[in-house]
């Protein structure tokens, strides 16, 4: 169930919208197909809600997020903070943390049980990563960039990161989030993994550029629509290979 | 990997039009006026230049025509073989030979003719030296004319070649002609190759592209080829020839076994043994079509091992490629355009070969190193007891059960989208925000909350816990209230003496009047401005008035009177400088000295003044970098002199460099007839 997408002719749509398995977050854009493709998906199940943070588009990349709670940039108004306080469920924390780094999306990567972060991370950010998010947190790298959560999108049930990943970097990161990974690019081969993908345990979405190929790694190594990961492996190998090399 | 794209040449224009392009490019591109009474180094260097204006511009433009035509050489086999067949290499080459000739030709003339020019001692020969360079160079050109005419076919004919990717997966399919190949094409493919019933429907390559297990694969439909020896074939059959050479593609081989295409089996057999040589090395098919007419069971015992003879040959390309001999499937199949029986079936065989080969080859290269990891699908290794359950909404599931019903809903759903586009479109509709707030009574989602109030930031006072704090303090309160209410203090005149008893009714009255005042007070002020009391409007807060109020209490009132009004009235006139002779120092004063600066500030401190008094300029303030103030004053006197002229010329300052334009020209160019001068 990968969905793909445009905002405003850019696919890098991860930077634009955050998604998480007890709500979305969408940028304000100057129409409402973004917002309706995600609508169309999600109403009725999670809220879809539109918002800017510091009043920039780029919300994905600002903050993070899981079902249990949702961190948000120093740079964050008091109209957004009451704005997303209002729309999101009541389970849901909010708290807007006085971080250096303000770019939390690109500098934390979380499911809903564990987060990576940057390794520069305050001290008082990492407790209250832990705090808001309820995950355990470690501070790591993905092939070499400390930016985690450009470089990689986790859900509960697998995960995608940077091409360069080797593969006991893959096997020690898998250990750490407890879910299967794969090394992959979306976006007709952008290794920005966060900024082209967005995805919760039951969907995704990701940029029009988006090949056949890379859509297929995506859905089974996130296991939506009945695929498992080991297909990778099995019957999707040659492919891969074809195109690959 | 390079791009093959003819579709990019420039037109090569013929020998006529090139001519006069560049040489209007000439007269328009360089000086044409020039007068006999020059000097004579500036009219040779006139016809100089134009000749070498020219002979730049043939220059160039035969160059591009050189460099954008693709070296039969250099390019794909496949390409430089195509283009062979279809164009002549020889033909091809010397057409571009010639073009280079002629550059070269025209290059030599201008060299000698600038070199002649430099003889030459009049407006008269230079010109004629340059007519004669032109001409000749136009006449290199003409001679070239029927090459250019040649090129510009072939670049015609290149830009409607089919883009072929000569390295990417490829499917070929070959057979004699009209045995169905196109009408397989266009089944598989969105190709729209023509179909007739007639032999040599298809006179060229046609490309369609088909997708298999994530892949896309190119399918090339090639014309017909017939059996006969390789000198007597025709460029159409060359095409396919070239194609099966040069392209590492699936080879489907089309037999028709219902012979309705004209040719029995046994000629068809005869063509696969004539270019078997072809397949080498190629996962080669063989394809039964039109099983419609005639089924594969019901063919002749001759033809039946005519098939099998081409089947084993068939055979070989998959043992030579390292697959099991047993591994039959694949290799001969059946299939009907017509009826679309077995269609996809071929398909996928085809790709499922190719795909097969393409990777074992590519397992083999060092490339593969890089990607491993993109191979590997890390599995978690158990850290601790904890689970770690994936999150699905109920919703979710539910709705994947009922799958069709979620689509039906989705379908009825109104989305944003929907209401965007009944309101107006985008940038007319603009969504409310608070639209799907998650609130505890629907109807304060609309609700206005001021960002700040009273000068203050709302939302530094929101506290989400705020009601259950004080339900907390309320509780709190409650408890205290209870144990209280046992010793319950109370206000009543039993435990007072009378003195206190007649000063408590006296408050009371008091504070009753007061309160009886207010209220008439705030019975009319709606239609009036309050004004505050400190403005006193009724004139009722007099000092007098506070007097007996003082008095009446028992007070002596004189001394609040006294600064009651020393505040009202402002400061007292013998407190200013001028008459400061009751400064506290007046021993110093004695002796003329002025006081220091210390004292004079904290003197100027405690006055008041009316004005303030500005720094007259040429006061000398130490630190300046003056010596005394006579050197100030004089120092400002420069200055001014310096400055006067600048200002003088509406200048902004020393560097304020700017020339004005001093005559404009419209102003000043121009018949001046009558009627037409105001607007100048």
């Amino acid at each position: 169930m990968a969905t793909r997408l445009q905002f405003e002719n850019s696919c890098e749509i991860g930077v634009f919208s955050k998604l998480t398995n007890a709500y979305c977050l969408v940028a304000i854009g100057g129409s409402e197909n973004f917002y309706s493709t995600f609508e169309s998906e999600l109403s009725g199940i999670i809220p879809v809600i539109k918002t800017s943070i510091g009043g920039t588009r780029i919300i994905g990349r600002l903050c993070a997020g899981n079902k249990n709670g949702l961190l948000l940039p120093h740079t964050t108004t008091d109209q957004e903070l009451q704005h997303l306080r209002n729309s999101l469920p009541d389970g849901v924390v909010v708290q807007r943390i006085d971080e250096r780094l303000s770019a939390l999306g690109n500098c934390i990567a979380c499911n809903d049980h564990v987060a990576l972060t940057h390794t520069d991370l305050d001290k008082e950010t990492e407790e209250m990563i832990a705090d808001v998010l309820g995950v355990e947190v470690f501070r790591q790298t993905i092939a070499g960039n400390i930016l985690v959560g450009s470089y990689c999108a986790i859900s509960n049930t697998g995960g995608l990161v940077h091409p360069h990943t080797s593969i006991e970097d893959l096997d020690e990161l898998s250990t750490l989030l407890q879910v299967p990974l794969v090394a992959g690019t979306v976006n007709r081969g952008s290794e920005v993994i966060g900024a082209g993908l967005t995805v919760n345990d039951w969907t995704a979405f990701t940029g029009s550029d988006t090949t056949a190929t890379e859509l297929s790694v995506i859905e089974s190594v996130f296991k939506l629509r009945e695929a498992q990961p080991t297909a990778i492996v099995d019957e999707m190998r040659k492919s891969l290979i074809d195109s690959y090399v | 990997m390079v791009q093959y794209n003819f579709k990019k040449i420039t037109v090569v224009p013929n020998g006529k039009d090139f001519v006069d392009i560049i040489l209007s490019r000439t007269q328009r591109q360089t000086p044409t006026v020039v007068h006999k009474g020059y000097a004579i180094s500036r009219i040779r260097q006139f016809y100089m230049r134009k000749v070498k204006y020219t002979q730049q511009n043939f220059y160039d433009k035969l160059s591009t025509i050189i460099d954008e035509f693709p070296r039969l050489d250099d390019i794909h086999p496949f390409y430089g073989d195509l283009l062979h067949v279809l164009y002549n290499k020889d033909h091809y080459k010397l057409a571009l030979g010639q073009i280079n000739t002629a550059r070269n030709l025209i290059s030599k003339v201008a060299k000698d003719y600038v070199k002649l020019l430099k003889y030459g001692d009049s407006l008269y020969r230079c010109k004629s030296l340059k007519v004669a360079a032109l001409g000749r160079m136009c006449t290199v050109i003409k001679r070239i004319g029927p090459s250019l005419a040649y090129l510009e076919q072939i670049r015609q004919h290149m830009a409607r070649l089919p883009s072929i990717d000569p390295n990417t997966r490829t499917i070929l399919i070959c057979g004699y002609p009209n045995v169905g190949k196109s009408s397989f094409i266009n089944k598989i493919t969105r190709a729209d190759v023509d179909v007739q019933p007639y032999a040599f429907t298809t006179k060229s390559l046609f490309v369609g592209h088909t997708d298999y297990k994530y892949l896309r694969y190119q399918v090339i439909d090639t014309p017909g080829i017939l059996d006969r020896p390789f000198e007597d074939r025709n460029i159409i059959e060359m095409c396919s020839i070239t194609a099966l050479a040069h392209l590492r593609a699936a080879v489907l081989f089309f037999l028709d076994i219902s012979g309705s295409c004209g040719y029995s089996i046994a000629q068809q057999a005869a063509l696969f043994h004539s270019i078997k040589s072809l397949f080498m090395n190629k996962p080669l098919m063989i394809v039964c079509n039109k099983t419609d007419l005639q089924p594969l069971e019901g063919i002749s015992e001759e033809d039946k091992k005519l098939v099998a003879e081409m089947k084993d040959e068939a055979m070989k390309t998959v043992i030579g490629q390292g697959g099991e001999a047993t591994d039959e499937a694949g290799v001969l199949l059946t299939m009907s355009t017509l009826t679309e029986d077995g269609v996809i079936s071929v398909k996928n065989a085809a790709c499922e070969r190719l795909l097969n080969q393409r990777v074992e080859l590519k397992m083999k290269s060092k490339k593969l190193n890089d990607c491993l990891n993109r191979f590997h699908v890390a599995m978690p290794k158990q850290r601790d007891q904890k689970e770690r359950p994936a999150c699905i909404p109920e919703a979710v599931l539910e709705a994947r059960a009922k799958q069709a019903e979620a689509d039906a809903e989705k379908q009825k759903r109104k989305l944003e989208r929907d209401l965007e586009n009944e309101n107006g479109g985008a940038g007319v509709y603009s969504a409310s925000l608070r639209k799907h707030y998650l609130l505890a009574n629907e109807e304060w989602k609309e609700d206005i909350m001021p960002e700040i109030l009273d000068g203050h930031n709302v939302y530094d006072f929101v506290d989400p816990d705020i009601l259950q704090r004080l339900e907390e303090l309320e509780r709190e309160e409650g408890l205290r209230q209870e144990e209280e209410g046992d010793d319950d203090f109370e206000m009543d005149g039993a435990e007072l003496t009378p003195e206190e008893q007649a000063a408590l009714a006296e408050i009371r009255k008091k504070k009753s009047l007061l309160i009886q005042q207010h209220r008439v007070k705030k019975s009319t002020a709606e239609s009036r401005p309050t004004v505050p009391r400190k403005f006193d409007k009724d004139k009722e807060f007099t000092s007098k008035r506070m007097g007996r109020q003082l008095s009446a209490l028992g007070l002596d009132p004189t001394l609040a009177i006294n600064r009651a009004r020393s505040k009202s009235r402002g400061r007292k006139r013998e407190r200013s400088v001028e008459c400061g002779d009751d400064n506290g120092n007046d021993a110093m004063d004695v002796d003329e000295i002025t006081p220091s600066k210390k004292q004079r500030r904290s003197r100027s401190l405690s006055m008041a003044r009316s004005r303030s008094m500005s720094r007259p300029r040429s006061e000398f303030v130490p630190g300046e970098g003056f010596k005394d103030k006579p050197q100030k004053e004089q120092a400002i006197k420069l200055f001014k002199k310096s400055a006067n002229k600048r200002n003088k010329d509406a200048r902004r300052g020393e560097s304020d460099r700017v020339i004005p334009t001093l005559k404009p020209k419209h102003l000043f160019s121009g018949k001046r007839s009558s009627g037409k001068t105001d607007r100048r």
